[in-house]
């Protein structure tokens, strides 16, 4: 593609505290480099993909129009991620508010929901452990999506979530022990 | 237990979701689409005199309106009191006129009332 920029962070903060044109093309190196990791952090945490695709086109929206506010402090990677797990918690929040009231979501149900989605390949386990993943608080399913599905370090983690890398290690393995019980339950 | 350690190393670095053909290959340019342009100078509104000048012509005028209301409303008024001023006829006594009278007068009601009628014609 013409015009496309390799990705070099230094050079995009750079581009960043330019003039209008540049801080465009910068931003645009930005979503071509971190569009596709950050949908999966987003996709495992709400499983739909049309609710994941709009979470990360208002997390990159977000960013842009706050683009002035950052000054380079962290690493793009972790403001970006930090904004997306805001826009999901967020989401899901609301999304809670409103499912209770409506149909009082279970596993059973997520599992159905699953199974009938045409952007799911997982098989029959696969649909049980994303039940399983959505019985843990938000933090913990979090961590354990970050470690699990994208292996995420814990340094990194520890970055973008504001926990120490021992708690965040303590999560992950409560967080295995919750979904092997689970399991267990369910044999 | 071991079972269910085994269902974590099973499906351990599968991507059990999947996305829409070319999904990825168009989604920097969605993004790119769907953020907010920058202010467009070429688009600010030019501020002409006549438009600075507007408010306090418009300010100016309303103030001219109230000024010409009040004045009508006066004038009526004053038409008004003329009016009923031409159609009665009064006769004015000054209060040392009425208080000298009635000091230096030995009179009883009946008499002030005849007095206050001669004095009227």
């Amino acid at each position: 593609m013409a015009g496309m920029m390799a990705y070099d962070e230094q050079r995009i903060l750079e581009m960043l505290r330019d003039d209008e044109v540049s801080r465009r093309r910068a931003f645009e190196a930005i979503v071509r480099n971190f569009s596709e990791p950050l949908y999966w952090q987003i996709r495992h945490m709400v499983l739909s993909h049309d609710d994941a695709n709009d979470i990360l086109q208002n997390t990159f929206v977000k960013a842009w129009t706050n683009i002035e506010s950052f000054m380079g402090y962290s690493r793009i990677s972790t403001w970006l991620y930090r904004i997306a797990v805001n826009e999901t918690l967020t989401f899901l929040n609301r999304q809670k508010m409103t499912v209770s009231i409506d149909t009082g979501a279970d596993e059973q149900n997520i599992c159905d929901t699953l199974e009938s989605d045409p952007y799911f390949d997982g098989d029959e386990t696969e649909a049980q452990l994303q039940a399983a993943i959505a019985t843990l608080p938000d933090k913990q399913r979090l961590v354990f999506n970050m470690k699990y599905f994208n292996e995420m370090k814990y340094e990194e983690m520890s970055d973008i979530l504001g926990t120490s890398v021992g708690a965040l290690k303590a999560s992950f393995h409560i967080a295995v022990r919750k979904i092997e019980d689970y399991f267990n339950r369910n044999d | 237990m071991e079972k269910e350690r085994n269902i974590l190393d099973k499906c351990a670095g599968r991507e059990p979701f999947s996305v829409p053909d070319g999904y990825f290959a168009g989604l920097t340019d969605s993004i790119m689409s769907s953020l907010p342009q920058p202010e467009n100078d070429n688009n600010a509104v030019v501020v002409t005199p006549w438009m600075r000048l507007r408010p306090y012509l418009y300010m100016a005028a309303a103030f001219a309106g109230m000024f010409f209301c009040l004045k009508w409303a006066a004038g009526l008024n004053t038409s008004n009191q003329t009016d009923v001023a031409q159609t009665q006829e009064t006769t004015i006594y000054s209060d040392e006129y009425i208080d000298s009278f009635l000091e230096t007068a030995m009179i009883d009601d009946y008499t002030l009332y005849y007095s206050f009628v001669d004095a009227a014609n």
